[in-house]
């Protein structure tokens, strides 16, 4: 029970530093405590086989997200190798 | 057992032991892995952190690795055993090829997490779900308090670890 | 859902929601954008709809990159 309660509120409070930092690339490491909390909460909530897949496929989807945001931000998607 | 918010704080620095150690091992802090990871640790340095460290926090918000791994692990654990660990694992490695990454980091994090967890679940003394919790609150203290302090405490582990590539071994 | 879970869930979505509508630059709309989206799931996953889930969240990061194709930083 409290498991849950404190995935949720960290994942609220990161939510919170989310809108208050100002620099852009330094707001994704909070939107990555996010994705933790909320894929933490999926798999507390229902715990069934298949909540392995959702829990990662939304962690994974996330993490994409936020590298493509970073990479466009960077100029441009190329790799560097 | 123990009271609840002590299980989670146990588990929180046994998660946090377990993710910073594959991390270094797999030399996670050396280079940005996606030229995204090396912008964040760019400005991550130009406001008074260390580079190695943002290095490390950019490679974990820009692909899934041994945190990504020791959180999905806990939630196999918790919903179907250990079958539920190894298959977390094999999740991990085809997220990090999504994300243009080798993935052995996440991997083996994924899988030395999932024989943690179960071993812990099977001693009596923790359940899964104090794991999950506690991953939240470990990520949280390397991403989530003040990138500043945390980069600069990863970049001192990062110059120990760096003298044992030195000395020869790899 | 206990309380507490279904209001840190709320309270995701619209903190993600009023941050979108007042980001000036499109990197921070798009980043308050996933912050709205990750306060969404816990509600799909509470009535079960896992298939609805794992749908989504293959879906939204294609989209963001979409839209991040059309928003190149040449502006900034």
């Amino acid at each position: 029970m409290i498991a849950i309660v404190v995935c949720a509120v960290l994942a609220v409070y990161a939510g919170l530093r989310v809108v208050t930092e100002r620099n852009t690339m330094k707001k994704l490491p909070f939107v990555n405590v996010i994705s933790f909390g909320v894929a933490g909460v999926i798999a507390l909530l229902l715990p069934h086989p298949l909540t392995i897949l959702a829990a990662a496929a939304y962690f994974v989807g996330s993490t994409l997200e936020s590298n493509a945001i970073a990479s466009t931000w960077a100029g441009g998607m190329r790799r560097d190798d | 057992m123990l009271e609840e918010p002590v299980r989670i704080l146990i588990a929180a620095a046994i998660c946090w032991l377990n993710f910073v150690t594959v991390d270094l091992i797999f030399k996670l802090p050396e280079k940005g892995g996606v030229i995204g990871a090396t912008a964040i640790a760019e400005q991550v340095e130009a406001t008074g952190g260390n580079k190695n460290g943002g290095f490390m926090m950019g490679n974990i918000v820009s692909s899934p690795d041994a945190s990504a791994g020791t959180l999905l692990a806990a939630c196999g654990v918790y919903c179907s055993g250990l079958f539920g660990g190894l298959f977390a694992a094999v999740l991990v490695y085809i997220g990090n090829r999504i994300c243009y990454d080798p993935g052995y980091a996440g991997t083996t994090g994924c899988l030395t997490a999932t024989l943690i967890v179960y071993g812990a679940v099977q001693s009596g003394w923790f359940a899964a779900s104090d794991f999950i919790a506690g991953m939240v609150i470990a990520i949280l203290t390397i991403q989530g308090i003040s990138s500043m302090y945390a980069s600069r405490l990863i970049g001192r582990l990062w110059r120990i670890r760096s003298r044992f590539i030195r000395a020869g071994r790899p | 859902m206990i309380d507490t879970v279904m209001i840190a869930c709320v309270a995701l979505i619209l903190i993600g929601m009023a941050a979108t509508i007042a980001a000036r630059d499109p990197f921070d709309k798009l980043i308050s954008l996933s912050v709205m989206i990750a306060g969404v799931f816990p509600f799909i996953a509470d009535r079960g709809y896992l298939d609805v889930a794992i749908a989504v969240a293959l879906v939204a990061p294609i989209s963001t990159i979409f839209i991040l194709m059309a928003c190149r930083r040449e502006t900034a």
